[in-house]
């Protein structure tokens, strides 16, 4: 995967590109917006990260100026100092595929780029959703494996369902509050884990344990536990 | 909140003008009355006083005596026609000596005098009596017909122009208020529009005029400087949400880019550094958020939103985050109530409270949701059987920053209860802090 990383901030950027190179993505840097652009138009990318406070052109005209070249364009993820949610609503009505404010861990860029880049080949909703041998049966908010089947409240259905949607792909909490539960804010307390303790253990009552913990930051659904 | 109409409820106002009105128009009419009925009392002493003069004219160059008027007298009643006049001449020992009318002795000069006709009517009458030379009485008397039906018409006269005068002046006053409540719906549209948030909303003063369209220029000069001042405020907590970011980020890098040399030892400390950046960025978050709450200045998605389905979803969300806790949550009756709500705040404001039940109260403590219908809308009430809050803290943790006594040494901004509370005012509700006999009880209500 090849990455455009626009950011000015040059201790930042070198983070970010540290970070991507880490993660075996090669990634070239802009520090202004004319520079974005003038990479954009030379070079082919996967991903955007994009910073919305630039020294010229702002981030929005950066993706206004890319929006005009149409379905080819690569996904953008926005990255910005305004954390608020007006702002954060501006970014993605903007054209932005993905809003991350600063500061972030590395970790959580890494797993939102992934998505953000799949996403466009990820299947729509949960219709007869399955991984391997675990399969979802929406009308009945129900998990079944091997034949045994556990029902399951609306939020750990849907949680189930959206880990199941991004297997073997690392989902971060942010990432599983903004999605499963569409909240905008940060809770104090530990919700997403709380929340997905109670899953494994229902799934684990199945005879099926795919759920793994990535330290500090996510869970990643193993197909390979399905199997 | 709904804009009342036009308030012709100047109400008291305009009955009070009203009736003044009235009554200045009927002192007026008095007046008049007055002024005609003297008009009249003085043209009829003018006849008299002419007539009086026509009898009492000297005889081939003699005063008039008593036998000329005496004659003169009969020879009025031979010829005459029917006449609002009469005369009599009385002797000075008040016998009759000429004229048919009888009355009592009327006093020298102009009276009032009463009379009875042949048909047997009282009449009133006025009279000038003059004293001869012998001693006897040359009396004219008129009936004051004018007069009295002047006084006859007075009262309805009297009534119709008091009730026309009331009419007239409540319509007056009513279409002053309506034209005055016309410019003042300029202004308070616009102070309404405000009062929601949009600063930019001004006074349309195109159709104003007067003193309106200078109180609505003064009040425009005044938004224009609000305004000013809260863009710059605004622009200093962007500035500053972004000055502060930045830094932090670049903390944040460098400390996990210090993560794979350094050793086992500094492990955890970094852990820890990294939790201490974030808990500075939230903090800040949530200050900016209670401050976009309280300016009205959050994008708001209100719409029709069941309490309901969504307290039963986050009781489904928190359920496990209590019982983490050593807690519990339970689900009360859930009356159906659409409120219209935004609901990423209704979600935050339950998970909020909820956070300060898992964080705040000792294991073993069950925490219950329930919805109830009201006469004011719906409540929403969070009951815990906790150790609660002592009345004087209740009032005291609503305010930022502030916490209960328990809560030395826990994590949080203090800003919780703050924004909870500026959520439900954002939505026109209340919240409220009570004794649960034990534990705490809020009741958010939201307004239907």
């Amino acid at each position: 995967m090849h990455c455009l990383v626009v950011e000015d901030d040059p201790v930042i950027a070198a983070h970010v590109l540290d970070g991507l190179r880490g993660a075996g993505r090669s990634a070239d840097h802009a520090a202004t917006g004319r520079a974005a652009l003038d990479c954009l138009a030379r070079g082919r990318y996967d991903a955007v990260v994009l910073d919305r406070m630039l020294p010229d052109l702002g981030g929005l005209a950066v993706l206004a100026a890319m929006r005009g070249a149409g379905e080819a364009r690569p996904p953008v993820l926005v990255l910005s100092a305004l954390g608020s949610l007006a702002d954060r609503i501006e970014g993605l009505e903007a054209g932005g595929d993905d809003y991350l404010a600063k500061p972030f861990a590395m970790e959580e860029l890494l797993a939102r780029l992934n998505a953000i880049t799949r996403r466009r080949a990820a299947p729509g909703d949960a219709t007869g959703l399955a991984v391997g041998r675990l399969t979802l049966d929406p009308s009945r908010h129900a998990a079944s494996f091997d034949g045994k089947q556990a029902l399951l409240n609306r939020k750990l259905f849907s949680l189930l369902a959206h880990m199941m949607r991004h297997a073997d792909r690392v989902v971060t909490r942010d990432m599983l509050l903004e999605h499963v539960w569409g909240y905008a804010f940060a809770p104090t307390t530990n919700i997403v884990e709380s929340n997905v303790s109670r899953l494994r253990t229902r799934l684990v009552e199945l005879g099926v344990d795919p759920i793994e913990t990535q330290r500090g930051h996510g869970y990643v659904l193993r197909s390979g536990a399905c199997a | 909140m709904k804009a009342r109409a036009f308030p012709l409820g100047l109400g008291r106002l305009a009955v009070q003008f009203g009736a003044l009105f009235a009554l200045a128009m009927l002192a007026m009419g008095l007046v008049v009355f007055l002024v005609a009925q003297q008009r009249i009392a003085r043209r009829i002493d003018d006849a008299l006083e002419y007539h009086s003069s026509k009898y009492l004219a000297p005889d081939h160059g003699q005063p008039a005596s008593s036998a000329v008027i005496a004659a003169r007298i009969a020879a009025w009643q031979a010829q005459k026609a029917l006449s609002e006049r009469t005369y009599i001449l009385l002797g000075r020992d008040g016998r009759v000596l000429a004229g048919r009318l009888r009355i009592p002795l009327p006093p020298p000069g102009f009276s009032q005098v009463r009379y009875v006709s042949r048909a047997h009517v009282v009449h009133r009458g006025r009279a000038l009596a003059t004293r001869l030379p012998d001693g006897s009485l040359f009396v004219v008397v008129q009936h004051s017909e004018a007069s009295e039906s002047l006084e006859a018409i007075l009262p309805g006269v009297v009534l119709a122009i008091f009730a026309s005068a009331l009419l007239a002046g409540l319509a007056a006053t009513m279409l002053f208020a309506r034209q005055t409540a016309l410019r003042l719906a300029e202004t308070q549209a616009a102070a309404d529009a405000i009062a929601r948030g949009d600063l930019s909303r001004r006074i349309a003063t195109e159709r104003l005029d007067g003193m309106f369209a200078a109180q609505a220029a003064s009040l425009n000069r005044m938004l224009d400087r609000m305004e000013d001042m809260v863009n710059a405020q605004r622009q200093f907590s962007s500035a500053l949400a972004h000055d502060l970011r930045t830094p932090l980020t670049r903390l944040r890098g460098l400390l996990s880019s210090a993560q794979p040399t350094g050793a086992a030892v500094n492990d955890g400390l970094i852990e820890r550094a990294e939790r201490e950046c974030a808990s500075v960025i939230a903090i800040f978050d949530a200050l900016l958020r209670l401050a976009e709450l309280e300016t009205g200045r959050h994008p708001t998605a209100v719409a029709p939103l069941d309490l309901g389905t969504l307290v039963a979803d986050v009781a489904e969300t928190m359920e496990p985050v209590l019982a983490d806790h050593g807690g519990a949550l339970r689900l009360g009756p859930v009356d159906a109530a659409v409120v219209r709500a935004d609901a990423g705040l209704v979600n935050q404001l339950l998970v909020n409270l909820l956070e300060n039940v898992a964080t705040h109260t000792p294991p073993g403590t069950t925490a219950t949701l329930r919805v109830e219908r009201a006469r004011e809308g719906a409540v929403v009430v969070l009951a815990d059987d906790g150790p609660g809050l002592a009345s004087e803290d209740r009032s005291r943790v609503m305010r930022p920053f502030e916490r209960g006594p328990e809560s030395a040494g826990r994590r949080g901004s203090g800003l919780g209860l703050s924004i909870a509370q500026a959520i439900v005012r954002f939505h026109g509700g209340t919240l409220a802090l009570a004794d649960n006999a034990p534990g705490l009880e809020v009741r958010m209500t939201f307004p239907a």
